[in-house]
């Protein structure tokens, strides 16, 4: 393949051209291996200890050997028929043996690229690289395994590529072997926070409740079947497995910027995940204040990239942190960098008319919504506080609902959607307020789409800033109707 | 009728809401009778083997839950209604639930026009825009081809000047 078959895109720099011309390349020929691996784990699962005992260790052996065997086979013939290549902008990947398939991504579609190191990758030295795409509902190409170089490498061109503005192109990585460029610390995490952050929850919480109600219950019954055990045990892993996953994925959590204003994330243990997310990704940031935390004022932080599908609640694969725990300070910081011009010190908002009390009884006051020059700001939950803050350049599309009984008392709610499968939700505003907010957000959204929303990935704070007019008349524009 | 505000009128002296075609009632209507008839068929013939009331009510129940229903979509497709401004699209919709979207055009990814069975045979379509968010939804029914075409060409045209919807 060489790159004349797609001549240069207009405006861009023919820097890449030349090198476009690399034939396909395969995965690094150890992933097969480390898929069996894997394979072997889930099979072990899916067996359960309920087949051992019925088996016995010595069939069950024989059976998880012929289990994993035929799925070594079976990644070695995937691997084969795996590979990758990069023409112009886009990156193909063709793979598959009975269903092939052969995939073409735009890289100025690219929203985030990551590098995973699972732990099996971690003593091998091989890494995985999974790109986000809009419109994928999951990730899409994660491609494993490649060797820790080659991937690092690949990212860096990956993400030149799919940069809009040509400096971004050509500065900072002139040396794509590098890996990691000179990439400025911003923030890291303690992990001794995050460990007492994931004592604070309720499963932690809930767990000596759980062992003591087994223990008596063996006790009781005065058996103590290896089974017995082994499935408590199991059980047990289950209901303590979100916090310690939730530890062991952010542990030693840094954050850093490299000179072409990308965020560059870093965590895990036993698995390493190493995040580059262009500033200009983001669509959308969300601060939750968890109940048991509030005793040392902490929060998280999560991003919105699209590509990645709506994170559901308690779902923990997604990586979608921005900060695992912090403080106010730490949190504003943050927020300042990735929507410059935005702080959260002084993100107030206003709460829905007195009314909604019918509908809302405890906690109305944690219900709220705010208009400032760059974001929407929106606030709910009572038990554990939420805010979601999208930039108006970022917003998809502005919904208004009205249920029955919000009709009754003249209420409506307004929906803010994002890429990244999150909304804002201004809920059960004034019906008259909701209709001037949703006007107001898609106008500002307009005007924020027609300024090149800081466009130019510089370290600096957009022009939009300043010479955003909607400030002045952000204060009459909340003052309620007068009530009848 | 509207009073101060309406919630399905909003900004009423600048938005020209189209409505959908009537013939979408119709349409509704015989989909709706199609799972009725299913429905009353499977406990007819239960009733013809088990001889019991209680086959009788469940009949019953569908009828009135039918007539309900028929009632329900009948107004619905009234309420149903989309206005194309400068720069978005909005489309109302809904009668327990009430819902607006407004989906600016730069926004748009890609434009869906699809036609079921009994929705073709009265010549009608239906336009749904799709945007990065999943959570957006405008979607059209019970256009008439021809307006379809027109909605879905001015649509892309109009998406077409930003190549970029994010």
């Amino acid at each position: 393949m060489t790159a004349t078959e797609t001549p240069g895109q207009p405006g861009q720099p023919g820097r890449h051209e030349s090198a476009e011309g690399t034939g396909r390349q395969r995965l690094h020929p150890l992933s097969p291996l480390l898929h069996g691996a894997k394979s072997l784990f889930v099979i072990v699962a899916a067996l359960s200890w309920q087949t051992l005992n019925q088996l016995g260790p010595v069939h069950f052996g024989i059976v998880v050997l012929v289990l994993a065997v035929g799925a070594l086979i079976f990644s070695l013939i995937s691997w084969w028929n795996t590979g990758y290549q990069v023409v112009a902008r886009e990156l193909r990947i063709n793979e598959g043996l009975v269903w092939r398939r052969h995939r073409a991504i735009p890289l100025d579609r690219l929203q985030s690229v990551e590098l995973r190191r699972p732990l099996l990758a971690q003593l091998t030295g091989l890494a995985e690289l999974r790109l986000e795409v809009v419109g994928g509902s999951k990730t899409e190409a994660p491609l494993a395994y490649l060797s820790v170089r080659e991937a690092a490498a690949l990212r860096e061109r990956l993400l030149d590529l799919s940069g809009r503005t040509p400096e971004s192109a050509v500065a900072p990585s002139a040396d794509p072997a590098a890996g990691t460029p000179g990439a400025a610390p911003l923030f890291s995490v303690r992990n001794r926070e995050l460990l007492i952050s994931q004592l604070l929850t309720p499963q932690a919480f809930l767990l000596p409740i759980g062992v003591a109600w087994v223990i008596t219950q063996f006790v009781m019954e005065g058996s103590w079947t290896f089974i017995g055990i082994a499935s408590t045990v199991t059980a047990m892993a289950g209901v303590l497995l979100q916090p310690i996953r939730r530890v062991l994925r952010d542990w030693s959590f840094r954050l850093a910027r490299d000179p072409g204003g990308r965020l560059l994330l870093r965590y895990g243990l036993t698995e390493t995940r190493s995040q580059v997310v262009p500033l200009h990704r983001v669509q959308a940031v969300r601060i939750t204040w968890p109940f048991l935390w509030r005793l040392n004022g902490w929060l998280y932080l999560q991003l919105d990239v699209a590509g990645y599908d709506a994170p559901e609640h308690g779902n923990d694969t997604g990586s979608d942190r921005l900060l695992p725990v912090g403080d106010q300070h730490a949190a504003r910081f943050l927020i300042g960098t990735v929507l410059p011009g935005v702080d959260l010190t002084t993100l107030a908002t206003s709460p829905p008319p007195e009314r909604v009390r019918w509908l809302h009884p405890i906690g109305l006051r944690f219900l709220g919504a705010g208009l400032y020059p760059d974001v929407l700001v929106t606030r709910e939950g009572r038990v554990s506080r939420e805010m979601t803050l999208v930039p108006y350049a970022r917003l998809q599309s502005v919904r208004v609902t009205q249920g029955p009984l919000q009709r009754l008392l003249r209420l409506a709610t307004v929906y803010a959607d994002a890429a990244g499968g999150r909304s804002a939700v201004a809920r059960d505003r004034d019906v008259a307020e909701a209709w001037a907010l949703a006007d107001e957000l898609v106008r500002r959204a307009r005007r924020a789409r027609r300024v090149p929303p800081s466009s130019a990935p510089a370290a600096d704070p957009p022009p939009a800033a300043p010479a955003e007019p909607g400030q002045p008349d952000d204060d009459p524009f909340w003052q309620r109707p007068a009530r009848a | 009728m509207p009073t101060a505000v309406d919630a399905l009128q909003p900004w009423p002296d600048t938005v020209q809401w189209h409505p959908v075609s009537r013939k979408l009632i119709t349409v509704e209507l015989i989909g709706l009778a199609i799972w009725q008839g299913i429905l009353v068929i499977g406990l007819g013939v239960g009733w013809l083997i088990g001889r019991q009331w209680g086959w009788l009510a469940g009949i019953a129940a569908v009828l009135l839950l039918g007539l309900w229903r028929a009632t329900v979509a009948v107004r619905a497709v009234r309420a149903w209604g989309y206005a194309e401004r400068d720069n978005d699209l909005l489309v109302r919709h809904g009668l327990v639930i009430r819902r607006l979207s407004i989906v600016p055009y730069a926004r748009m990814q890609f434009v869906d026009v699809t036609a079921g069975p009994i929705e073709r045979a009265f010549g009608l379509a239906t336009v749904q825009l799709h945007t990065a968010a999943a959570a957006s939804d405008a979607q059209v029914p019970g256009l008439p081809p021809e307006e379809a075409a027109r909605l879905r060409d001015r649509l892309t045209a109009l998406g077409e000047d930003r190549a970029e919807g994010l």
